[in-house]
């Protein structure tokens, strides 16, 4: 349990650190991503325990589904306020999403090397 | 007797302890359902959780605003949570350290072509600049996404639906194209998921394998990465 505070003190310390920076130098990312991005190089220098740190990622990462939910409530009340454009919005999100799995799917087979021998035989069984 | 009934009405709609609460019970309730009923792909659980809300908003006459002000002390968890997602990237950097080559280059113009493919279709159909806005970050994952759309000024509702809709078509477009196109290698079927359809396609991957699985999620926390770091500055430089 004193595991899970530290490390939700070391994310809301991380968190209000990429606030700071983002205030202070105007950056155009949100404070999260920056945090996230010095979360990540903190670990990488081995600093901070990183039992503390995913005691408490797991579980909200875990949640993020139910934290996100809120705002999906929103979007079966704004009908209205884009009233003529539902159109556009369905064919830009089946379209443009067909379109970009199909590039990223050809993307990867062009680049991607083959896999190594022990992967695939896990592969063998879809 | 209906006069205090009012009165406990407002003292309910003043705490956010009742939104948080009709939250946490439409999510379980959204959970329990689609646990029964196999969980499809189509129907993600914060669908039908969200649906439920807005039912109980409606049949019980409550501001939606009403409501959104006590869930914004939920929504506060997001920050932390964002944070958090650099606890699994730090574990699957050995994965980019490995692939970094196919990954730089196949990557980057991935996510950028997953925001610009919609982006034309909107424009080309008449969508309003608000509407653009709320529909490049679409295929984000959501916490992320939130953080973008604070800078373009989109529309959160509009973001949240397309978030979804781009989370359940990039599913069933992987799982469709997979066999025309002969890939069976589920480190790009991982990662096509993860990149085109954030948290939703990382969800279906891990259930078709852990290595597909692995891949997705790294796929979707490169693509917030890149996303969240070009979007912006590419949206100040067009002058939108």
């Amino acid at each position: 349990m004193i595991a899970l505070l530290r490390g939700f003190l070391w994310l809301t310390g991380f968190w209000l650190l990429g606030e700071t920076l983002v205030v202070l130098l105007g950056l155009p990312v949100s404070a999260g991503v920056v945090g996230m991005l010095l979360m990540t190089a903190m670990l990488m220098l081995r600093v901070g325990r990183l039992e503390d740190i995913a005691a408490a990622s797991q579980p909200l990462i875990g949640l993020l589904a139910m934290l996100i939910m809120p705002g999906v409530v929103g979007v079966f009340f704004v009908a209205d306020d884009f009233a003529g454009q539902w159109l556009a919005v369905a064919v830009a999100l089946v379209g443009g999403t067909l379109a970009s799995v199909l590039t990223t799917l050809l993307l990867m087979r062009r680049f991607m090397p083959p896999e190594p021998s022990a992967a695939a035989t896990e592969e063998a069984s879809p | 007797m209906s006069a205090s009934l009012i009165e406990l009405r407002e003292a309910l709609l003043v705490t956010p302890l009742s939104a948080i609460a009709l939250t946490l019970a439409a999510y379980l309730a959204a959970l329990w359902v689609v646990e029964r009923i196999g969980r499809p792909s189509w129907c993600p659980a914060v669908l039908l959780a969200a649906l439920l809300v807005a039912a109980s908003l409606w049949g019980l006459s409550i501001d939606v605003a009403d409501y959104q002000r006590g869930s914004d002390w939920l929504m506060l968890l997001l920050g932390p949570a964002t944070v958090a997602l650099g606890v699994p990237l730090y574990q699957q950097l050995h994965h980019i350290r490995a692939l970094w080559k196919p990954l730089a280059l196949s990557l980057p113009p991935a996510a950028a072509l997953a925001s610009c493919y919609s982006l034309a279709l909107a424009w080309a159909l008449g969508a309003s600049p608000e509407v653009l806005a709320s529909l490049a970050p679409k295929s984000v994952t959501a916490p992320i996404a939130l953080g973008i759309i604070d800078e373009l000024g989109g529309s959160v509702p509009l973001l949240m639906g397309g978030l979804l809709i781009t989370g359940v078509m990039a599913t069933l477009a992987v799982s469709l194209l997979a066999a025309p196109l002969g890939i069976r290698d589920h480190r790009i079927l991982g990662f096509a998921l993860g990149i085109n359809g954030h948290a939703i396609g990382t969800v279906r991957a891990f259930e078709m394998s852990a290595t597909a699985g692995a891949f997705a999620s790294l796929g979707m926390s490169l693509t917030g990465i890149f996303t969240a770091l070009c979007l912006p500055l590419a949206w100040r430089l067009l002058g939108l």
